[in-house]
């Protein structure tokens, strides 16, 4: 999860990532990434230290003085700590313990079936077209409609959570105030819908979906709160919708562009969950997070003050040319492939299961659909890397299949 | 040889246990522990990759080897 890359100018050609924010290519960041690993020390010019080498994260982040907040400043238009993202120590812990076996590999392997129909059915819409922008059609509706079904919330609900995602994930203003005030305005809209959802199923027999699970769990013998209750489920609104979304059309975009590679893996989807993680360790699309420093600590030679701001920057540890062999390349059959495209530490994505399950169907049923595609000829692919990685327009033309 | 998880260290990224399931298995919150000790025959570089592939450094194979230029490792 990212909190958004914050768009500071740069003003002293100081070697930081928001430098390389405005001059990088945003098709391709990851060189710009490779630099900033194998800088020594690198800082932003607003002063917050940014941690890139893939050697110095692990052992910054399991450090028990790093935290995910300050207690003031919480992520993503929340207006009380996200639960678990801003929390720490035995209170982060104890609701990753509720919340971490919901989302192992074999609870989220019962949803297969559903984001297989799912896919299924939005490839329809296209399939006898012979093209589509894969972000509206595709990538942008599916993990919303999948999370509405983790829920129990009625499908008819999508725009609610698309327009929720997007005001979060990119807001709209021209300074940044104007951007923090309508984040807030989204985020107390969802706070809004959430409280009413959880008056209505608390009215109804239970149900066996994610709600109805925090309505009956217990932490330490007590039920949930609904604050708590919504508090978790905004964090989730977050974390799943966006994040899925962007991957899926990184994945799809890369695809595109690589014929080869491809036919390699429509030849052989047992290859795809290593292939997967190869292009999560490539495309890192979230980027970066940030922690806080509660106590004066040195990690390999380097001094993080107390009260430092410190941005953890995943994508340029995945880029790290002193980590990975040749990290420009995208090898399916790379060894010693220890990614942080879903962060590490204590606040490892909770979802990353649940998205890589998401993510393998998806592609597998695009490519077993759709094996043969290609950028429309004439167009290209837009990407975005502001706040999370994304191709938000991806238009591809394919042969359409008949009989 | 023998492949431990420390348990303090491990997050749950699951990759061992998705890399090599005759090696490792998640418990009912993720995460990973080694279901295989000692190491059986014909696993022992699935052992060294799962070490090497471990995003928190939580795995660790012995007897060690010399390192690989691509390990993530200090």
């Amino acid at each position: 999860m990212s909190a958004g890359t914050e768009s500071s100018a740069p003003s002293a050609p100081v070697f930081c990532a928001a430098h390389l924010l405005d001059s990088w290519d945003e098709r391709y960041p990851q060189a710009a990434f490779a630099e900033l690993a194998t800088a020594t020390d690198p800082v932003r010019p607003d002063g917050t230290l940014v941690v890139a080498a893939r050697q110095d994260m692990t052992e910054f982040l399991r450090h028990p003085a790093v935290r995910a907040t300050d207690g003031v400043h919480f992520n993503l238009g929340g207006k009380r700590p996200l639960i678990p993202l801003d929390l720490d120590g035995e209170t982060h812990r104890r609701y990753r313990g509720l919340l971490d076996p919901l989302f192992t590999p074999k609870q989220v392997a019962r949803l297969e079936p559903a984001i297989r129909a799912r896919t299924s059915a939005l490839i329809d819409a296209f399939a006898d077209t012979g093209s589509a922008d894969l972000m509206p059609s595709l990538c942008g509706p599916l993990p919303t409609y999948l999370f509405i079904e983790l829920l129990g919330l009625p499908a008819t609900d999508l725009p609610v959570f698309l327009e929720f995602k997007e005001a979060v994930v990119r807001p709209v203003g021209a300074t940044e105030e104007e951007q923090q005030a309508n984040m807030r305005a989204a985020g107390d809209r969802m706070y809004d819908y959430l409280t009413a959802v959880l008056a209505q199923r608390r009215a109804e027999p239970p149900r066996d979906d994610l709600i109805g699970g925090f309505l009956t769990t217990e932490l330490d013998g007590e039920r949930l709160t609904d604050q708590e209750i919504v508090d978790i489920c905004y964090l989730l609104v977050i974390a799943g919708l966006d994040t899925v979304t962007s991957s899926l059309s990184c994945l799809l975009a890369w695809f595109a562009e690589h014929p080869d590679e491809r036919r390699q893996v429509v030849a052989d989807p047992g290859s795809l969950p290593r292939v997967i993680e190869e292009l999560m360790r490539f495309e890192s699309p979230v980027p970066l997070g940030h922690r806080w420093v509660t106590e004066d600590i040195d990690i390999r030679g380097r001094h993080f003050p107390a009260g430092s701001k410190v941005e953890v920057i995943w994508a340029a540890a995945n880029a790290d040319p002193n980590a990975f062999d040749d990290p420009q390349t995208v090898d399916f059959a790379r060894l010693h492939n220890a990614h942080v495209g879903f962060a590490a530490g204590p606040h490892r994505c909770l979802g990353s299961n649940l998205a890589r399950l998401e993510l393998r169907l998806a592609v597998e049923e695009f490519l077993r659909r759709i094996p043969d595609y290609e950028i429309t000829p004439g167009e290209q692919v837009v990407y975005t890397n502001y706040g999370v990685r994304a191709a938000i327009r991806l238009p591809v033309t394919f042969p359409v299949a008949h009989g | 040889m023998r492949v431990t998880v420390d348990q303090s260290r491990c997050q749950g990224h699951a990759l061992c246990a998705m890399h090599a399931p005759d090696l490792f298995d998640l418990d009912d919150e993720g995460h990973s522990f080694v279901v295989a000790d000692p190491v059986p025959d014909g696993l022992g570089e699935a052992a060294y990759e799962a070490e090497a592939g471990c995003p928190e450094e939580a795995i660790t194979a012995e007897p060690r080897r010399p390192a690989h230029p691509g390990q993530a490792r200090s």
